[in-house]
């Protein structure tokens, strides 16, 4: 029997004109693992909402919808809340109590089991999820990524059918973001429960994909399996925006006339691509011109700084140092907890070393006093860009970073409008900044940053939890300011991105920078730690970091072969 | 191994109820001897020499303060030692001062045992099956602590960077900046708590019959300990009732003599003050008797 059957459901926000869901009509089948993937604000979480009934948003709704057979508005409270599991993107926040066996057993004591069973399920879910070690933990305590397998362990220890997921990786790091996915994945494998999720980093989960739906504008777009869903996101005359958030192997597949089967992973990528090339002409790009080396002045220079948190606690930066030039585009890349954002914390003067020797712009830190270092000189893009937000409005959010600039309040509003539409936010001026979107949060806070005009500009894990529509975006907005000789040092984890659009990236290991080099050199040399288009392409092409570049070999190593 | 700690928290919350309402209530040299000497060996095997460091910082200040001041401000008592300007400094005035300061101090170091032994988990536990309802709540406060700190930390750093750090500048810009810095806490955690009802509603809350689960179990062990306290609290709370802890302090200090009743309750009390001393050392010494065999 189906899961969830949708038959013409339209739900409509109160106050709006446009439909967030508008005649969505399909059916989920028993133990299927679907994918939902859209752009941001396409009503995918509203989508998932109506999967759970004591979730389903306040509003105009039409349509029918069956959960096995029955009719989903009459379902009991108990078997909502004991048969359909939710899991949201904010780890934090799902979490109610104190203690980490409290929390799993919180949804049981609502069920009112008795104390041998919740027992009984707890200790089951906590040998499932591996979560003895930390079992009788403070929830504060715990990694972003344990808060997300205890959230889902919470939910399982219920014993549900299905398994509603918005987003859940979105606030994670890729490791923990892989591990969370393979947990689903056994889930779906080894208990037959239905995984409803939707994501917008697809590499990993679109081969695991049952079916998977694709979502514009509160309206079914495409429905199908992970190869025909690529096959409609790559056809047609023109890409549709979905395209830049598929995995790499289904990207070049689609821009390579090569034939064959869809490849889904790296393996099946790699194989795909030897079988096309048996031969190979060219092996790299012709390396582009690098600018005469001139000695640009330093924006950043760190000198054999060591820090610690606690007088007693082990060294978290050895013997550092590092020098960034100004205009340029710095990433620090490295593994959870490696030390990057103190090193973030370093160079802002939050984390102060014990020793060694900070300079920025070339004046030492410790000379920079009172407001003076963030005034004209550095700005730090928090990682919670709510961190920042005061104001009712976008616009006097950033009316606000000028609140004390001795100006005319006409420039003032002049600067405002300009920073608006720079961050390309357009028609938000009077919406409040937290009813913005994930990407249009963070711009906002950067605009606020930008309008103290920062000479540097520090960013901790911007391109977390945004759709690849948003991160080209981003990309476009950090490119302007670097041609306007702002330099800019970002903390990732985000592989792709950097290989992209960095300057310079750095390996930050063991307290310590282990490599640094220009993306090509960098990527290329690793084995593991690269792009997927790199690990996809590496037996056969060398220095092709990008999806692009693999291509552009690909078609030029045609034309060869054909010529 | 065996510790006090591990066991049930209703046995723990029991002993130290009644250990804190008999220090309280006797006056007795005796058993102020023995609850303070207890106490002061308890809290130095729970947290070790910082304990003992502690300890001697309030029993010194203490002893010294009650020791002097009661005298002056009581003329009472029969035996005087000498006079200070006038008024006379009596012997009994300064035992009654050194016996307070003692029932004092050792109250307070079983206070510091009881907060080593009972956790917020324990606390909740005692609570929460008193009213179920107090005991979630708890239970979310205690996450909701160490949260909004985080939060409020993140918060003025975010300040900061922004330029907007004005310690050691106008009063009225400190109050403004801390203000906007309280309502951005207030409206993040607002957001947050949204979430957090959501994912409460999600997982049944508020469904009929809720019960109360605890990782605590009550075994035979808690048992005989419970029996254990109640038969010994309760000789020495009979025996208070019969007046074998009363003493006169003035006019002269007067003692009842001590009889057979009245050493058994003194016995009585002295086990019942070892017995979580007697659980540790009983613990160490198996655990090191398995150790050697192994």
């Amino acid at each position: 029997m189906e899961t969830f059957v949708f038959k013409d459901v339209n739900f409509c926000y109160p106050g709006r004109e446009k439909k967030a869901l508008d005649k969505m009509s399909f059916s989920i089948g028993e133990s299927q693992f679907v994918l939902i993937c859209g752009k941001s604000g396409c009503g995918k979480s509203t989508l998932l909402r109506h999967m759970k009934k004591s979730l389903i948003p306040y509003g105009e709704g039409e349509g029918e919808i069956y959960y096995c057979g029955q009719d989903f508005m009459h379902l009991d409270d108990r078997r909502d809340a004991e048969e359909i599991g939710f899991v949201g993107q904010d780890p934090e926040n799902q979490i109610v109590t104190d203690k980490v066996w409290h929390e799993m057993a919180f949804g049981l004591e609502n069920l009112g089991l008795s104390t041998n069973s919740i027992r009984r399920r707890v200790s089951e879910m906590a040998c499932y999820f591996g979560i003895q070690s930390w079992f009788r933990k403070n929830t504060s305590e715990l990694s972003g990524g344990q808060k997300q397998l205890l959230n889902l362990a919470s939910v399982m220890a219920m014993y549900p059918k299905v398994i509603v997921l918005d987003e859940p990786t979105a606030q994670l790091d890729p490791i923990a973001a892989l591990e969370f996915l393979e947990t689903l994945r056994k889930i779906n494998r080894d208990l037959g429960i239905t995984i409803v999720i939707s994501e917008h980093r697809l590499e990993e989960v679109f081969p695991m994909a049952d079916k998977v739906m694709v979502m514009e504008e509160g309206r079914l777009c495409f429905w199908g399996t992970p190869r025909e869903t690529g096959a409609y996101l790559s056809g047609g005359k023109c890409r549709h925006e979905m395209f830049l958030g598929l995995p790499a192997p289904m990207k070049i597949y689609a821009d390579v006339d090569g034939g064959g089967d869809y490849p889904l992973t790296i393996r099946e990528g790699r194989l795909w691509l030897s079988k096309v090339f048996p031969k190979i002409m060219l092996k790299s790009l012709p390396e582009s011109e690098e600018e005469p080396g001139e000695d640009r002045e330093k924006a950043v220079t760190i000198k054999n700084a060591w820090f610690r948190y606690e007088r007693n606690s082990e060294d978290v930066v050895r013997d550092l140092s590092l020098s960034i030039e100004t205009g340029e585009f710095f990433c620090l890349l490295g593994g959870n907890g490696a030390g990057k954002s103190t090193t973030l914390g370093i160079v802002s003067g939050v984390n102060k070393p014990w020793r060694g020797a900070i300079r920025i712009l070339g004046k030492p830190l410790e000379k920079y006093k009172g407001n003076e270092l963030f005034t004209n000189c550095l700005g730090v893009l928090p990682q919670n860009p709510a961190s920042v937000f005061t104001e009712i409005t976008a616009e006097e959010e950033l009316y606000e970073a000028l609140y004390y600039d001795p100006v005319p309040k006409e420039e003032k509003l002049l600067r405002i409008q300009q920073m608006m539409q720079k961050m390309q936010l357009g028609g938000m001026e009077q919406a409040h900044p937290y009813d913005l979107s994930g990407g249009e949060k963070q711009r906002l806070a950067l605009g606020k940053i930008l309008l103290r005009e920062p000479k540097i500009l520090l960013l901790d894990e911007p391109t977390k939890g945004l759709d690849p529509f948003f991160k080209t975006i981003l990309a476009d907005i950090l490119r302007e300011l670097k041609n306007q000789g702002v330099t800019i040092f970002m903390v990732t984890h985000d592989i792709e991105f950097c290989g992209e659009y960095a300057d310079r990236c750095a390996m930050f290991f063991d307290g310590g920078i282990s490599a640094i080099d220009t993306p090509h050199e960098f990527f290329g040399g690793n084995n593991f730690y690269t792009t997927a288009a790199n690990r996809m392409s590496r037996h056969l092409f060398e220095r092709a970091i990008t999806y692009r570049e693999v291509v552009e070999l690909c078609g030029r190593n045609i034309q060869k072969n054909n010529s | 191994m065996d510790t006090f700690e591990g066991y049930h928290p209703v046995v723990n919350f029991t002993y130290f109820l009644m250990v804190l309402l008999i220090t309280m209530f006797s006056m007795h040299p005796l058993f102020l001897a023995m609850t303070f000497l207890v106490s002061f060996l308890y809290s130095f095997m729970l947290e070790g020499g910082k304990a003992v460091k502690r300890n001697l910082c309030f029993l010194i200040p203490i002893v010294l303060l009650a020791v002097l001041l009661n005298p002056l401000f009581t003329q009472r008592g029969q035996t005087i030692l000498f006079y200070l300007n006038d008024a006379a400094v009596t012997m009994e005035a300064v035992a009654f001062g050194a016996a307070a300061a003692i029932m004092f101090t050792s109250m307070i170091i079983w206070f510091s045992c009881f907060s080593c032994v009972m956790n917020t988990d324990k606390f909740i536990y005692l609570f929460g099956s008193i009213i179920p309802s107090v005991g979630l709540v708890l239970s979310m406060c205690f996450r909701f602590i160490p949260l909004l700190k985080r939060r409020f930390r993140e918060i003025s750093q975010g300040q900061k960077y922004l330029g907007r750090n004005f310690t050691g500048q106008k009063l009225f810009r400190r109050v403004r900046q801390l203000g906007k810095e309280i309502s951005i806490l207030i409206a993040w955690s607002l957001e947050a708590g949204i979430e957090t009802s959501d994912s409460m509603e999600a997982r049944g809350y508020g469904l009929k019959g809720r019960s109360n689960y605890s990782i605590f179990r009550f075994d035979r062990r808690d048992a005989l300990m419970l029996s254990s306290i109640a038969v010994l609290s309760g000789i020495v709370i009979y025996g208070c009732f019969q007046k074998v802890n009363s003493i006169l302090y003035y006019p002269r200090i007067v003692f009842r003599e001590t009889t057979a009743f009245s050493a058994v309750v003194y016995i009585a009390y002295g086990i019942f003050l070892l017995l979580p001393i007697y659980i540790e050392l009983q613990g160490e010494i198996k655990w090191k008797h398995l150790y050697s065999k192994m």
